[in-house]
């Protein structure tokens, strides 16, 4: 089964966005922060990080140049979910890894699946 | 409005639009959720009163924001207030926003009540914001703490806030530093946040002849405000 770690520190978002994923078929797990994130990056090795950038405690592109330090991470896929969509140029988001990138502001929560199925290949 | 090097100038309107947006995402998000048939009863009524609560948030952040406007008129009065009771009534008002997010917000006790010099309704403002803040920030199922300290030498009193999360990280806290002292700056130079919550307390403690600042602790943060201690103390 498809391992989806979902980076968001709200929590009423993360359960609505894990239930969806968990719907589609994926296994989910939710970290509120980046050192949470970290920890499950190691013991759960996910296929796809979705991340939002707005984390306690670090910012989420110091998790994503963390991830991108690591050859075991580096190649893991990442979907930024985002409320600030519109401010990030898309080609630097790439150098982070970031493969796609969705509008928390205007997404319907089955975009979520859509943009893991389209990172996924 | 933006620049030549991708950034943009923040003016409060853009800063106010941003700090709005993710109560309003979390809004959509919610409604989106309601309109799924399968939903229990049990479920629906949780998400509307998570609805609520979120509203309620945003309508905060929007009062301030005209109260930050009308600050130059000076209409705000200042006056004798037992810092204690105001933090029992902000507790009162927040705790079921905290309990729906799985934590708490509680007081500890002076044995000695302490009077201080502030405009009720900016201070209160800046406490809901210093909580508002720690909610975000506080790890699921900790308790966020509210404390007053007196300092008799300088005659200040200073209520703080104090969350129990992850460290923040030493990048992170000159920025915090910077936002505490500063006017909200460039959106793209700081993506985790614009600092207009920060912005506007601090404006309002200036109001108040006083002044907010943070301490950072292993776990977490605490965020604080410091007034003047009002002189008909000595009459408690």
């Amino acid at each position: 089964m498809t391992k989806i770690l979902l980076v968001e520190d709200d929590a009423w978002l993360a359960e609505m966005e894990a239930r969806v994923l968990k719907g589609a078929g994926y296994e989910v797990s939710i970290a509120p922060h980046a050192l949470s994130a970290i920890d499950h990056i190691d013991t759960m090795a996910p296929d796809v990080i979705i991340l939002d950038v707005l984390l306690a405690g670090s910012t989420g592109f110091a998790l994503l140049n963390e991830l991108q330090s690591h050859g075991d991470t580096k190649h893991v896929p990442v979907i930024l979910c985002t409320n600030l969509a519109e401010q990030f140029d898309s080609t630097r988001l790439h150098e982070y890894g970031v493969k796609r990138v969705v509008d928390k502001s205007t997404m319907h929560p089955q975009d979520l699946v859509v943009a893991v199925r389209a990172v996924l290949g | 409005m933006n620049g030549g090097d991708g950034r943009y100038e923040v003016t409060p309107l853009i800063a106010a639009a941003h700090e709005l947006k993710a109560p309003l995402a979390l809004v959509r998000q919610l409604a989106l959720r309601l309109e799924d048939e399968s939903l229990t009863d049990s479920e629906r009524q949780r998400l509307l009163r998570q609805t609520i609560l979120t509203s309620e948030r945003a309508l905060r952040l929007t009062s301030d924001l005209t109260r930050s406007a009308r600050l130059d008129s000076a209409l705000f009065t200042l006056e004798p207030i037992n810092p204690e009771q105001l933090c029992r009534d902000i507790i009162s008002e927040l705790s079921p926003l905290f309990e729906a997010y799985g934590r708490s917000v509680k007081i500890k006790a002076r044995k000695h009540p302490l009077l201080l010099v502030a405009n009720r309704d900016l201070l209160r403002r800046i406490l809901l914001g210093f909580n508002d803040n720690a909610l975000h920030y506080s790890t699921p199922g900790s308790a966020v703490h509210m404390q007053v300290q007196a300092f008799k030498k300088s005659g200040i009193i200073r209520i703080g806030v104090r969350d129990y999360g992850p460290a923040l990280s030493s990048d992170m806290w000159r920025k915090l530093q910077k936002k505490l002292k500063t006017a909200p700056q460039s959106i793209h130079a700081r993506p985790e946040s614009s600092g207009l919550g920060l912005y506007i307390a601090s404006q309002f403690a200036e109001a108040m002849n006083g002044r907010i600042g943070a301490v950072r602790h292993k776990d977490g943060a605490t965020f604080y405000v410091e007034l003047q201690a009002s002189s008909q103390m000595s009459l408690l």
